[in-house]
């Protein structure tokens, strides 16, 4: 007989046997993995400790934050001028556009990079002049791509490209009509580009930039093999002289993942906040007020 | 030279492709006289009326608007296109309302009818904002300037479009199905503010389906079917004795 009214009583979720099972392993795994990872003495935490914070691993970790931004913040920059051409309509433009957007995003970073290293084998010199006279200086092109200046290079052109599509995918997510109110209402191309496109085109653009940071944040790591001394170039100059690989690619890529969960926060408050279904009520927006105005139409 | 308001178009053609919309279109519209476009979709009506304001270019034909040729200047020879300030310029004199409102949903109420004369004639902020309040009130949105469009119904959104087609003092104002996107009980109200607009002498060209609209409020009737204007007159004339058989079919279906 049952003591509680029918109406009231729970509803059980029915536990598969695969629940359990999951349940099972996945502890299992987890304390074997944790038991394996702190009693192995190979993994060396002490020495993990020791280099966290040494200087050189620091000024790695500081050169590694300073190609990220100044690579994104160029590259993104490129990357509206490359969105712009290739919506233009004057075709030879778009095309140029396209061609640059093809060949950085075909063919690997770590090649890309590697090439603008040894430019100076194509252009040895690099003249800066006014064409057709013998106004200008040159500059012995191996000098100026030093290992930086190549990744610094070598980065920008690549998130250039990338960023390029991400921004042409939020210019064409502006409706059709938009463009029609603003050129209707005889607006310049320019002012229709920053007060209407823009504007609108942000909520899509900003989180996937933000995707890209996280991205270009680890793909600094491909710039070591040009001797540049950023995180892991740091982490292997000293691991190349005591043999300690293993803590210190560890010491390396803790950092990586501090930094990658550092960013990931306002990364996901800003898509939070730019995600479609927001974004229809501005943050700024009135409360909507249920009693009519008067003047009302009726 | 500001004032005019008259449109002419004489044998106008327009194709998208292989297909011709308009093939053949005379229209002739005179300063303050309000005119309705009626026909089946496809019918060309809504191509019309964007060339009219510039987001479609004509293949041939003539098209005056404001008394001058409208997106070209005329040589001995050819059209040419005007630069594209010249034909800002232009269309500044003639406002569009959308069938689905197109306001710009980053800006509010407010901002939206500032927009044209702020961001395209360069006028003072100040006084911009208080013409668009007038505006607003003239709409029957006083107070509502701080809603963004999305706060906003449609019929609503709808009034806001044409108060910011009016901010920019246009000679004339073209209506491409202004209620077609709204529920039944808004359209009365964009009726209403469109029925002010009339009484007040501005030149209106409306396509629209609502036959009570045209039979209240317009001066002249345009049926225009497969590219053609078939008939064209005094509305109530049209609507109650029309004299082309396509036309008598189009109306007994819609009446």
């Amino acid at each position: 007989m049952s003591s509680i009214e029918a109406a009231l009583k729970p509803r059980i979720r029915l536990r598969t046997p695969g629940e359990y099972a999951g349940w099972v392993l996945s502890i299992l795994a987890g304390i074997g993995i944790l038991v394996s990872v702190l009693t192995n003495p190979n993994f060396k935490w002490g020495v993990v400790a020791q280099y966290f914070t040494h200087e050189s691993i620091l000024r790695g970790l500081m050169l590694t934050i300073f190609l990220t931004l100044a690579s994104m913040a160029l590259g993104t920059l490129l990357g509206l001028g490359l969105a712009i051409m290739r919506s233009s309509h004057v075709k030879p433009i778009s095309i140029a556009a396209n061609i640059y957007i093809t060949l950085f995003r075909g063919t690997p970073v770590l090649v890309q990079l590697i090439f603008w290293f040894n430019i100076s084998a194509l252009y040895p010199n690099l003249t800066i002049g006014i064409p057709f006279t013998n106004i200008g200086t040159a500059i012995d092109t191996n000098a100026l791509m030093a290992p930086i200046t190549a990744a610094l290079v070598g980065l920008t052109l690549n998130e250039a490209a990338y960023m390029a599509e991400i921004i042409r995918g939020g210019f064409s997510s502006v409706g059709k009509g938009q463009i029609e109110a603003a050129d209707s209402l005889g607006m310049s191309a320019g002012t229709r580009m920053r007060k209407v496109i823009i504007p609108q085109a942000m909520p899509s653009i900003i989180p996937a930039t933000g995707n890209q940071v996280i991205g270009m944040f680890k793909g600094t790591s491909l710039v070591s093999v040009l001797g540049v001394a950023e995180l892991l170039q740091s982490a292997q100059l000293i691991y190349a002289r005591t043999y300690e690989t293993i803590p210190l690619l560890l010491v390396a890529s803790l950092w990586y993942l501090v930094m990658t969960l550092l960013l990931s926060y306002p990364q996901s408050k800003l898509e939070q906040k730019y995600s479609r279904a927001t974004s229809r009520l501005p943050r700024k927006a009135k409360k909507v007020v249920l009693t009519e105005p008067e003047g009302t139409l009726r | 030279m500001s004032k005019d308001g008259t449109i002419l178009a004489q044998k106008i053609r327009k194709s998208f492709g292989p297909k011709t919309v308009l093939k053949d279109i005379n229209l002739d519209i005179a300063s303050g006289e309000i005119c309705c476009i009626i026909g089946p979709s496809g019918s060309g009506k809504s191509t019309i009326l964007r060339c009219i304001n510039g987001l479609e270019t004509v293949d041939s034909g003539v098209l005056k608007v404001n008394g001058e040729d409208f997106g070209y200047y005329e040589t001995a020879h050819a059209y040419h296109a005007h630069s594209p300030k010249k034909l800002a310029e232009q269309r500044t004199r003639v406002g569009m309302v959308f069938q689905s409102f197109n306001l710009f949903p980053n800006m509010t109420a407010l901002e939206n009818v500032m927009s044209g004369p702020v961001l395209v004639k360069g006028a003072d902020k100040k006084q911009a904002a208080k013409r668009a309040q007038e505006l607003l009130a003239s709409v029957g949105l006083a107070g509502f300037g701080d809603y963004y469009p999305a706060q906003l119904s449609g019929g609503q959104q709808q009034r806001v479009a044409i108060a910011r087609s009016l901010a920019m003092d246009p000679e004339i104002m073209l209506f491409d199905e202004p209620t077609s996107a709204l529920d039944p009980e808004k359209v009365g109200e964009v009726l209403a503010v469109m029925k002010d607009l009339a009484k007040k002498g501005m030149t209106m060209v409306v396509v629209t389906h609502e036959m009570g609209f045209a039979r209240e409020v317009a001066d002249s009737l345009i049926f225009m079917d497969d590219g053609y204007v078939v008939e064209r007159g005094d509305a109530r004339e049209v609507l109650s004795n029309p004299q082309e058989p396509r036309t008598q079919a189009f109306l007994q279906q819609v009446l």
